[in-house]
């Protein structure tokens, strides 16, 4: 089992076979792909494309869990700022009224094509994050020569922000072993509490800083060194002919989509068959 | 008047004293980031408005304390730390990086009128407490427009009519979050953090 | 005649907002390829000697230095920035502070990179000390997930393939259990029997440190109490209880022999030295005797 940012996946898994550049050329290109495209159903067919990639990819679905409220509380926002919150608007084809309030096709319609347009774009950070290791996104970086500093300082943030969750971890369990326990308890309750423990988190850090920088120094790190650095880890990472012909496709199939879109009018509201259908069954009878 | 207990101002860099940049300011930079996604993914995830919009951004303390202490180095991780809290908080990629001027004028304007007003990071007097609770007003206002406006209406995740919720989530979950924690942190730590070589008298050492 | 590994020279320093020196007038020698062992109570000033002989003071820390370190003759705030490192390493006591990669391979090669070897001679280098500390299960896990002794085990190998000429070791198993120490200083015995290596080596376990040091040094309250030949050390133990320094039971069995007149031979520096002792004593009873 390799440990990513976001959990585990086996040594087995294909996702190691593709170059780190690659992946970060996914999460850049993949993500914009949703801007681009209204009709609802090709961005749900892009969301089982990425389930089932997240599949593949042997991920334990398990850790996505966290992501389940999520897209729930967005989908209750949207769904609420195009509803309750989108305003009254006379020339939009009425489904129904509730407590006189009256719901518009229109919004629905947007709230649909917004929502997901969003789910897929947070999939497709979710498939990064699961299936990427740290080290790979300092590889990635290295390898489109980002100075050394900047992948450096974001190699110790990721390996800070583990420390300081491990730090987090044994001041609860302080504070719970001296009878402190926020279960069940009401929010300000557990806002105090959370103060009690960034004071101590942010004293850990400021001590570890000092141990970091000693550490680095004594092993010979100067920022402002003229020392050329080999890449050791670029060393590690092979960059095959699958990756080149992935890059492609990725690239090719957003070239597609935009000329689609812009060139042909394709992906659009109008050209969805499903918010036709839809349509055809909220307003019966109504034009689109 | 801040000063370091001689009368003199703690901004103030004494005749003779040797400050330059150095390891440990690369070091402190990356270790708030650490901090703040942490502590940013929490609120993001514990008290969502949604698209990073929270009731109760607990990652402001991280955004607006570390610039204060370190200067320009607080100012970068308090831009960056937000983009990747909010993307494992599940902010879509291109949003979250959309947020970056709100973020970095939120993390500046406290450390630099900190600077500007001669104010005490150990909160002393009066004026210090002013000054901070202005700052956050202003960086949070001004992240509160930008965010909801340019941000969210730009990407078509908003209605018209929602704006305000959004506009009163960013800049309220702030502020509160900040009136919370910034105070507190500022008079805890700041006696300690100004005696380390990692404290910023000017803006980069 | 070739300088000192390492030479301080009346040297003083006090951290900027304490009112007291860390370090008073200690004068010290190294000869190259030696080992020194370094003993004294938290807050003798240990510590931040070594973080001298490595330039983070006063590179890293702001106070006031009187005197001079040298290290192969130069000063050390004469080395040019993460020169002094290439020279003289330096393994601390709490592994986990000083990893700052993600994986156990890349924190074994960081410092090679920082001296900017070849990736050809990087990857014979990883090869020598995952050899050395048995390191090669554990290349591609996060450094934070293996246990202590590994962790203090990937410090010192992380060290030792940068091939400094002079290695020190702040209390190198200050939070390992007994098994895990004894592997770090399985390998540190390693390391002397097949380089030669000048090492200063810091630990409160006086048994693991005699078998290595050629010469032992006593600190107290920032200044140099005792120094002699790692056997002569322990001639006058009354010194070393009075600073409260914990005794191996074979030194102190030999030391009680010693004081109580029962003897006359040299101090006994391990169980197998005091056991002779002890058959020796019994012979010449028994001599007696009969």
């Amino acid at each position: 089992m390799n440990k990513t940012l976001l959990g585990y996946v086996p040594d087995a898994s294909f996702i190691y076979l593709v170059h780190p550049t690659i992946k970060v050329l996914f999460l850049l290109v993949v993500s914009l792909f949703p801007m681009f495209i209204s009709a609802v159903e090709w961005n749900v067919g892009l969301m089982v494309g990425l389930m089932a990639l997240t599949v593949a990819s042997r991920v334990n679905m398990r850790t996505l869990k966290i992501y389940i409220p999520v897209a729930v509380s967005m989908g209750m926002i949207i769904l609420l700022s195009y509803t309750v919150l989108g305003g009254r608007h006379p020339d939009y084809q009425v489904i129904t009224r509730i407590f006189g309030f009256p719901l518009y096709w229109e919004r629905i319609r947007d709230a649909l094509v917004v929502y997901f347009r969003i789910l897929p774009m947070i999939l497709t950070m979710v498939f990064f994050l699961s299936t990427t290791r740290e080290r790979e996104i300092i590889a990635a970086l290295r390898a489109v020569r980002t100075p050394f500093v900047v992948t450096y300082v974001l190699a110790m943030s990721m390996r800070a922000a583990g420390m300081v969750m491990e730090d987090f971890r044994i001041v609860r369990q302080a504070e719970q072993a001296r009878g402190f326990d926020s279960k069940n308890k009401p929010l300000p309750y557990k806002i105090r509490k959370y103060v009690m423990y960034m004071v101590p988190l942010f004293a850990l850090s400021l001590r570890r800083s000092e141990e970091f920088t000693n550490a680095l120094v004594a092993r010979g790190y100067s920022f402002r060194s003229k020392v050329k650095r080999p890449d050791y880890i670029l060393s590690r990472y092979r960059f095959a002919w699958w990756d080149g012909a992935l890059g492609v496709v990725i690239a090719a199939l957003f070239a597609l989509l935009l000329v689609a879109r812009y060139r042909f009018g394709r992906f659009t509201v109008e050209d969805s068959v499903l918010l036709r259908y839809l349509h055809t069954i909220l307003i019966p009878g109504g034009g689109a | 008047m801040a000063n370091n207990g001689n009368g003199r101002s703690v901004w103030k860099v004494e005749e003779g004293e040797r400050r330059s940049v150095g390891v440990i300011h690369i070091v402190i930079t990356a270790l708030l980031i650490g901090v703040g996604f942490v502590v940013g993914a929490f609120g993001s995830i514990s008290f969502p408005l949604g698209f990073g919009v929270n009731f109760f951004w607990t990652g402001i303390v991280v955004q607006q304390v570390g610039p204060i202490w370190f200067g320009a180095w607080g100012v970068i991780a308090g831009t960056i730390f937000p983009f990747f809290s909010n993307a494992i908080a599940g902010t879509p990629f291109y949003v979250s990086l959309a947020y970056i001027p709100a973020n970095f004028v939120q993390a500046l304007l406290p450390a630099w009128a900190f600077k500007k007003f001669n104010c005490d990071p150990r909160m002393k007097s009066g004026k210090d407490y002013g000054v901070l609770l202005l700052a956050m007003v202003v960086s949070s206002a001004f992240g509160a427009l930008y965010s909801p406006l340019v941000v969210l209406r730009g990407f078509g995740l908003l209605t018209t009519e929602s704006l305000p919720l959004f506009i009163w989530g960013w800049f309220g979950g702030n502020v509160v979050a900040g009136l919370v924690f910034n105070f507190i942190l500022l008079k805890a730590l700041s006696g300690v953090v100004i005696k380390t070589p990692a404290f910023v008298k000017r803006w980069w050492s | 005649m070739s300088s000192p590994a390492i030479q301080v020279t009346d040297y003083s320093w006090k951290y900027l907002h304490s009112t007291t020196r860390a370090i008073k007038n200690i004068e010290l020698i190294v000869q190259p390829g030696e080992c020194l062992g370094l003993i004294g109570s938290n807050g003798s000033g240990k510590t931040t000697l070594c973080n001298s002989i490595d330039g983070l003071i006063p590179g890293q820390y702001h106070g006031i230095k009187e005197g001079r370190v040298e290290v192969f003759g130069t000063e050390v705030e004469e080395y040019r920035r993460g020169e002094l490192q290439r020279t003289v390493g330096l393994v601390f006591s709490d592994p986990e502070a000083q990893f700052t990669a993600m994986t156990v391979e890349d924190e074994l090669v960081f410092g090679m990179e920082n001296l900017g070897l070849s990736i050809s001679e990087i990857n014979r280098r990883l090869e020598w000390v995952c050899d050395l500390a048995d390191l090669s299960p554990l290349l591609d896990k996060p450094p934070y997930e293996i246990s202590g002794g590994q962790k203090q085990r990937v410090a010192l190998a992380a060290m030792l393939a940068m091939q400094p000429r002079v290695l020190i070791l702040d209390e190198p198993t200050a939070m390992l259990d007994p098994v895990s120490r004894e592997r770090v200083f399985a390998v540190l015995a390693r390391l002397r029997k097949e380089r030669e290596i000048t090492m200063i080596l810091i630990e409160h376990s006086l048994e693991h440190i005699i078998p290595l040091a050629d010469r032992m040094v006593l600190l107290s309250n920032g200044r140099k109490l005792h120094e002699a030949p790692t056997r002569t050390f322990f001639s006058d133990l009354s010194l070393l209880r009075q600073e409260g320094i914990h005794l191996p039971g074979a030194v102190g069995f030999s030391g009680y022999l010693r004081e109580s007149g029962a003897t006359t031979d040299e101090p006994a520096i391990s169980v197998e030295e005091a056991a002779q002792q002890a058959r020796n004593l019994r012979g010449a009873a028994k001599g007696e005797l009969s």
